[in-house]
């Protein structure tokens, strides 16, 4: 994963307006928990016109890409809440979600900002991963939930 | 960095880590780099579409 990607990643989200909320290893790195990863996960407002706010950062972080158009709101907005996209770079991939199972979407993820060179970013707060993860099957998941019930003395009812 | 001794794995574990000074995301940027140049991978290029996480997991198992 390189940084200056990712930095021009979060750089064109905030540039295109989109209203997103990181919530995987990248939210936990924010959080000071950190472990590798091969992907930024990214939840987002489950709109027409927030996916192409989507479609337009990723225009500008990719320039070229004709792949980007394959992302659509009908899919997200219906049938495939979880898109998946390989950049062309090849260092890491994203995963696009409008929803996570029935229970969590944009609206439901608390979230604060963060800044890293001058971007601003949002982030799920340690207690909205914490829900997020422990409702999860993966055992990654398990052990991010641990982490985050440990160090920030998070209770079942957070 | 100054050395740290200990008379026992014990003591060892007990002791405080250094937090770092580098901010966690920047930490977090580094430590996904290292991983990289420990174990590339290559990826398919594109969009791929899934009915729900699971879906989604389990096609990144399989890869």
């Amino acid at each position: 994963m390189d940084r200056a990607e990712i930095i021009r990643v979060l750089r064109a989200f905030e540039a295109s307006g989109l209203e997103y909320v990181l919530i995987g290893a990248a939210a936990m790195g924010f959080h000071g928990l950190v472990r590798a990863t091969e992907d930024l996960d990214v939840l987002i407002r489950a709109t027409p016109e927030n996916v192409e706010r989507l479609r337009t950062a990723l225009r500008e972080a990719y320039e070229g890409d004709p792949h980007i158009e394959e992302i659509a709101a009908d899919d997200l907005l219906g049938e495939y809440p979880a898109v998946r996209y390989y950049p062309p770079t090849g260092d890491l991939y994203l995963d696009v979600l409008t929803r996570l199972g029935e229970a969590a979407r944009f609206e439901d993820v608390d979230a604060e900002t963060r800044e890293i060179e001058g971007t601003r970013v949002r982030v799920a707060t340690p207690a909205a991963l914490y829900r997020l993860k422990r409702a999860t099957v993966r055992a990654i998941d398990h052990q991010d939930a641990a982490a985050l019930r440990e160090r920030f003395n998070l209770k079942d009812d957070a | 960095m100054r050395v740290q001794k200990f008379r026992s794995i014990q003591d060892m574990n007990l002791a405080p880590v250094s937090p770092s000074r580098r901010p966690d995301f920047e930490r977090f940027l580094r430590h996904c780099a290292q991983y990289w140049k420990i174990a590339p991978k290559v990826y398919p290029r594109g969009v791929f579409k899934f009915r729900s996480i699971e879906e989604a997991e389990k096609a990144r198992g399989s890869r």
